[in-house]
């Protein structure tokens, strides 16, 4: 899976928790969950429990620490696939 | 300092399903779990814990500028409960925070001190009251008192703004 790939089925996964649309469609790596997605801190952890079916991952908690943005959210990602 | 945090029972049903998978695993320690587990409205510990971890951590944040998804470094103690008030705190690294929660059908609030006696000296006050810095930080705007910290908690149709009075 390529980044863009990877960043595609990310964007699905946080579409659900957003409320702020323009936010989602201008979506980039810079993107904030909490700042830019307006995404309810205590659906952070929806996020990262869809994140662990859909990509067959288990995030542990210093890496959830750091899930607050798109970039954090798809090095983790990428780290974690890379090591299966 | 301050740090408040509000719930919107209702909104949180409909936003939360806290007994999904790995939902209270990820979210709270053992002890935590413990008392969601034994209590008779599991419901109301998850959302009163989770509201006193976010209490909490925005005197964290605003002190410490650490930001980070830290749920279960935010260690909820509860020490008393009564018809008005569950009163508790929350241990961070070092740092303790007196929190002090209202919990009612619609809504959970908690309000979060570093001292345990300025829990008496909370203030309500309303949202035109609020100036922000440049960081987006909010302070009350009254002249004398303009370095004077504020917290302001909106979740569905609640919104809480509040201050220490002295």
């Amino acid at each position: 899976m390529n980044k863009d790939e990877l960043i595609a089925k990310l964007k699905t996964i946080i579409k659900p928790y957003t409320t702020n649309t323009d936010a989602y469609d201008n979506l980039t790596e810079e993107t904030d969950f909490i700042n830019d997605l307006n995404i309810n801190s205590a659906n952070l952890v929806d996020i990262i429990l869809d994140i662990e079916e859909a990509f067959d991952i288990v995030i542990d908690n210093p890496e959830m620490e750091r899930m607050l943005d798109v970039k954090s959210a798809v090095e983790i990602i990428e780290t974690k696939l890379a090591s299966k | 300092m301050i740090g408040n945090d509000i719930i919107d029972l209702q909104q949180s049903r409909l936003e939360s399903n806290w007994q999904r998978k790995g939902f209270i695993e990820k979210l709270f320690t053992v002890e935590e779990q413990l008392l969601i587990k034994n209590n008779e409205q599991p419901e109301i510990m998850v959302w009163l814990l989770w509201s006193m971890k976010e209490a909490a951590y925005k005197i964290y944040n605003r002190e410490t500028k650490i930001r980070a998804f830290i749920p279960q470094k935010l260690i909820c103690n509860i020490r008393q409960q009564n018809d008005l008030f569950v009163s508790g705190n929350v241990t961070c690294d070092k740092n303790i925070y007196h929190t002090r929660a209202i919990v009612t059908k619609n809504f959970i609030h908690t309000i979060a001190v570093i001292n345990e006696n300025e829990l008496n000296n909370v203030i309500e006050i309303e949202r035109k009251e609020v100036v922000k810095d440049s960081n987006g930080i909010p302070f009350l705007s009254s002249s004398f008192n303009w370095q004077k910290p504020v917290s302001i908690s909106h979740h569905g149709q609640f919104e809480k703004i509040v201050c220490l009075s002295s």
